[in-house]
């Protein structure tokens, strides 16, 4: 959720390449755009920048500072500027990167997804204390974040320090959308899908809706009348958007109306099996 | 006038050209086909229909995303789904016609995009019933092209691969 | 008391006149009881002396009137702010003539009382011993003592002479008088003009120029500037911003109602500290007041200005005293910080431009609008201009609160206010600027004092927190105690600092447990780098200072440790082991004390610990009458005195 874009570009140097972007838009966002792979782990396009993982780090250099003077920033936060010279993956970047990524595999040793990460910038085993567990929350609170943006804010940080957590201090907020879980980095969420109609997540357990004719699953009852609430504080109030069909139905539902589509039940049913 | 998808239902034979080819040309992952963003029906033994985004005026998927991942490029005046997707599904349960969809292959919340200026199902549409042009066809262009395109299904295939 | 006439001032003349009117009703005045109500002397029971002084004042009010002392109109007694010398608490100083008087009791009122009030004369016990200062002998007066004479007081000027709950003292003292300038033959830009000419830098601890950030904020053009006044003092030790708001909320609030005036701003916050329940309510007493004086609200003194500052106590995390997290605390969200790539002055609290400046910084403003900037920026020395409140704290003589000029050096600042190191040990390294700033060695006690000769040397200014050691402090243990302290207050955002502090404190437990191998310093260092320039706020990259700085000055200390398992200082329990020396007379003392029955022997002779058994607790040589419990680590004897 960027700035409100305006025409306005500025000039820069990104790993020696000229570009021009869009004042306000954020470092990473314009290396990204330019192909250049910036790894990071707490940033979503969707949601709020947070600047947690540190392993978006870049160099930068601002005109006017001394030629031997360079600063370490955080690139998912830090506004292109004009005359900026930026380097993604110098030494220094990549030694900070290589502690960080060591440190986040302490934390999480069990986890796949760090440890490959890891291996990319030469770290094989941690050099520090494992953490003794299965957990592989890296704290980069997507999942939060996405939470809140969805209008629910059920999940969020607990604690502080390194005893810090994410769990669901608001429970009846949760809507059983697994929106959380399938952002998740590290699969750190646990949850339960579909387990004969029950869908299971944050310790709650909830019903399914199903299509009546495709049998399709549409999310819990909570996901439903969030979405129908949410639609209705938006003036949509059209019958098809609130009714619980699945895409496939409303689509038959819309054709058949519009030319009266003669297959549309036995399809349907053909569908189902 | 800029280009929009053109409709001619009666011109469609349902043959399923057009979902093959969205469906090859919008996969992230080549050789896995995507679900595709077009349908086409029977309607009876003389009438089909083709069924993609209205690209709406006041789209009910972009009122409800909770994230701005909805955004109507100007150029094509299509709605498209972008990066800030953080695939909550609000979008599909909003459409009304059932044009927002999940493909639960790859993973991400579809829609027609008119790819990005230029409909794969409107280029290998044998008949004209999908055109992308800035007015409809008279039915003697659409027949004068239909001449020219091969209806084949294997020609068809073919020259999609070939890209 | 003189009282008000309780109706709201109509303009600054009118305030300034009542000022004057209220000065010239209290040059009836001929003796001032000040009691110190600061958290120190509270705690040793500075409210009893308070009522005794009452009490006796009103039994012994007929030889007072006599004398020429009636209460209210030519005696007055009151509880002030902290006086700033907590180590002789609870203090009262008497006034015009300064006597000082520690260590007060509240059976004390009545000789203080009958004695010093009724017929001149000092009550000896409780003068200030001087001991080797000035030659010896008792202090009459505080302006005979080091620690008072070379302290010069800018932000603790009412601190300890106003009633910090009567407006009129305030008033008295020339309060309101740098505001009533202000407003009205100042123009915002001349204010800013003179904090800038001023050269006052944030006393929070960045140490940026306030009238720049004053500047920066008038530039952004936007409807609306918040102003936030920070006053969530955490740092173990430090107690400054603490003492005025409890001792003088007043000059705080005047320094955020020019600053607002400068700004044009309407809406403040105050965000203290949930420990500082005492400072919440004389700022609220402090607000409400100035509500009905006509001093906040709308139309301010009939200038048509609006202000209205609202009081916000912090849920008690550290971080919160970090800008960006405290924003983001006064806005309802979990105090994590932010980077600060973009300003707080342009985007702050509610994404608005905001001013926040640290309760010190606002209370020098309103002496510097007084007195001019020119009197300000004479005082402290190259691009550190005035005064700077510390808190002196450890192992020195006369802990408490000082205000110095920029510039004194550490050994001034130890030696002759402080008094030196207690029992005169040898003095080790005194640490500054709270738990993320950095340690000095002796051979630094020479370094002036200010912003930037401390952040070169490798700590810094801080809030202003001066933590003293001697020679039983051991570094790597003082390092280990702050990166604790640091694991506690981390906000958990970032991995450098919420993950590094974690394999920090793991290796430096391991060091001081005996287990350090070779290369964990390397892996320290490299950590600490990481941390330093990695983490997203200033606080995660200070926080690996500490260590840095103990690497930096006392290396030695940690290879020591690590190579020959010896701690110098006598305090890590796995390098040292208790020993009995021939001092020991067999009381039996120790054995009785011992919790695992560690200590044998026959009575009468000498005993002996077992070092199976002894879990190195200290606890027989902290009772031992005659010094005859060692602590050896190595082969070395490293006796301390006591255990702590």
């Amino acid at each position: 959720m960027s700035e409100a874009k305006t025409n306005e570009t500025v000039h820069l140097t990104i790993d020696g390449r000229e570009v021009d972007a869009p004042k306000g838009a954020m470092i990473l966002d314009v290396a990204r755009g330019m192909g250049i792979d910036v790894p990071s782990l707490c940033a979503h396009p969707g949601l709020e920048p947070f600047g947690a993982c540190r392993l978006c780090v870049v160099e930068i250099q601002k005109p006017g500072w001394d030629d031997w003077y360079k600063q370490l920033v955080t690139s998912c936060l830090y506004p292109v500027e004009e005359g900026l010279k930026v380097w993604t993956d110098s030494d220094e970047v990549r030694q900070n990167r290589s502690v960080v990524l060591d440190l986040q595999m302490a934390r999480v040793p069990e986890s796949d997804y760090i440890r490959e990460l890891g291996r990319q910038y030469g770290v094989e085993k941690t050099s520090y204390a494992e953490r003794d567990t299965k957990d592989t929350c890296i704290m980069c609170t997507i999942c939060v974040r996405a939470c809140e943006a969805i209008g629910r804010s059920a999940i969020a940080t607990l604690s502080r320090g390194p005893d810090k957590y994410v769990d669901v201090p608001n429970k009846d907020a949760c809507i059983g959308c697994l929106v959380c879980a399938s952002l998740c980095p590290t699969d750190a969420i646990p949850f339960t899908a579909n387990d004969n109609g029950k869908r299971r997540i944050w310790d709650k357990e909830f019903d399914l809706v199903t299509d009546e004719r495709t049998g399709e699953v549409l999310g819990t009852p909570e996901y439903l009348a969030h979405v129908q609430k949410r639609a209705e504080g938006n003036g949509l109030v059209w019958p098809e958007t609130l009714k619980q069909e699945s895409a496939k139905v409303k689509r038959y539902e819309y054709a058949r109306k519009l030319s009266r589509v003669a297959d549309v039940e036995d399809r349907l049913a053909d569908e189902a099996k | 006038m800029s280009k929009r998808l053109y409709v001619t239902p009666y011109r469609c034979i349902d043959c399923k050209v057009c979902e093959q080819a969205c469906s090859l040309a919008n996969t992230p992952v080549p050789g896995v086909p995507a679900r595709p963003r077009v349908q086409s029906f029977k309607v009876d033994d003389q009438n089909n229909f083709v069924l993609l985004c209205l690209q709406c005026d006041e789209p009910s998927c972009q009122a409800v995303c909770p994230v701005g991942a909805l955004e109507r490029n100007p150029e094509t005046g299509a709605i498209e789904v972008n990066d800030k997707c953080i695939g909550c599904g609000f979008c599909v349960r909003a459409c009304p016609f059932g044009c927002m969809d999940y493909d639960d292959t790859h993973n991400e919340y579809i829609k027609c995009d008119v790819c990005k200026g230029d409909p794969a199902c409107a280029k290998y549409c044998p008949t004209g019933a999908l055109v992308w042009s800035d007015k409809p066809w008279t039915d003697q262009e659409a027949e004068e092209y239909a001449k020219k395109k091969s209806s084949d299904p294997f020609t068809i295939a073919l020259e999609m691969t070939k890209k | 008391m003189i009282s008000g006439n309780g109706k709201p001032f109509g303009s600054p003349q009118a305030l300034l006149e009542r000022a004057e009117a209220i000065r010239t009703e209290r040059k009836a005045i001929k003796q001032e009881i000040r009691v110190c109500a600061g958290p120190g002397c509270i705690a040793r029971g500075a409210k009893d002396i308070h009522k005794q002084f009452q009490s006796e004042i009103k039994s012994h009010a007929k030889e007072l009137k006599a004398a020429g002392l009636e209460l209210d109109a030519t005696l007055s007694e009151k509880c002030t702010g902290c006086h700033g010398m907590c180590e002789a608490g609870p203090v009262v100083t008497l006034e015009p003539e300064g006597t000082f008087y520690t260590g007060v009791k509240p059976r004390d009122a009545k000789k203080i009382v009958e004695k010093t009030l009724l017929h001149d004369q000092l009550v000896d016990p409780l003068l200030y011993e001087l001991g080797h200062q000035r030659g010896g002998g008792k202090a009459e007066r505080y302006t005979d003592i080091p620690f008072y004479s070379l302290q010069v007081r800018v932000a603790l000027r009412n601190v300890g002479v106003v009633d910090p709950t009567n407006f009129d003292d305030f008033l008295a003292e020339g309060g309101f008088k740098a505001f009533a300038k202000a407003v009205s033959e100042m123009t915002p830009e001349a204010v800013i003009d003179q904090v800038e000419e001023s050269g006052l830098r944030g006393r929070g601890g960045a140490g940026f120029s306030t009238g720049r950030k004053w500047r920066g904020a008038l530039r952004v053009k936007k409807d609306r500037v918040w102003l936030i006044c920070n006053g969530d003092e955490g740092d173990p030790g430090a107690f400054m911003d603490r003492a005025i708001m409890e001792g003088d909320p007043y000059s705080v609030l005047e320094g955020m109602m020019i600053a607002a005036y400068a700004l044009g701003a309407t809406d403040a916050y105050i965000y203290v500290r949930h420990e500082y329940p005492l400072a919440v309510e004389h700022l609220q007493l402090a607000i409400d007041k100035l509500h009905t004086a006509g001093l906040l609200g709308d139309n301010i003194l009939g200038t048509g200005m609006t202000l209205n500052i609202r009081i916000s106590r912090g849920g008690g995390a550290f971080v919160c005293g970090e800008s960006s997290a405290l924003m983001r605390s006064l806005e309802g969200k979990v105090g994590e910080p932010r980077a600060k790539y973009v300003r707080s002055v342009e985007k702050g609290l509610h994404d608005e431009p905001t001013v926040l400046n640290n309760v010190e910084t606002f209370t020098c403003v309103p002496a510097i609008i007084d007195k001019g900037a020119g009197w300000f920026a004479s005082m402290g020395r190259d691009k550190s201009k005035g005064t700077k409140a510390f808190s002196l704290v450890g192992k020195v003589k006369h802990t408490g609160l000082i205000e110095v000029p920029m510039g004194r050096t550490l050994r001034e600042i130890i030696y002759d206010i402080g008094g030196g190191i207690i029992d005169d040990r040898p003095f080790k390294a005194v640490q500054t600027g709270g738990p993320s700033g950095g340690c000095l060695p002796a051979d630094k006690l020479d370094l002036p004092v200010d912003f930037d000769t401390l952040s070169r040397a490798g700590a810094m200014m801080g809030s202003g927190g001066m933590i003293v050691m001697d020679d039983h402090t051991c570094m790597v243990d003082v390092a280990k105690y702050f990166i604790n302290f640091l694991i506690g207050e981390s906000c958990g955002k970032c991995v450098p600092c919420r993950e590094g502090l974690r394999q920090v404190y793991d290796l430096l437990d391991k060091i001081t447990k005996g287990e350090g191998e070779d290369g964990d310093i390397e892996k320290i260092e490299k950590l600490c780098h990481t941390m330093e320039v990695a983490s997203l706020c200033a606080l995660g990259k200070s926080a690996p200072y500490p260590v840095t700085s103990t690497l930096k000055y006392f290396r030695d200390e940690y290879e020591e440790h690590i190579q020959n398992k010896v701690c110098r200082a006598g305090v890590c329990p796995s390098l040292i082991m208790y020993e009995i020396n021939e001092d020991c007379t067999g009381c039996d003392i120790c054995a009785r004390h011992c919790p695992t029955e560690a200590i044998t022997g026959i009575k009468k002779k000498m005993y002996t610990i077992d070092p199976e058994k002894c879990i190195s607790c200290g606890i027989c040589k902290s009772v031992c009458k005659f010094d005859a419990v060692d602590i050896k680590s190595g082969d070395k004897i490293v006796s301390r005195d006591a255990v702590a």
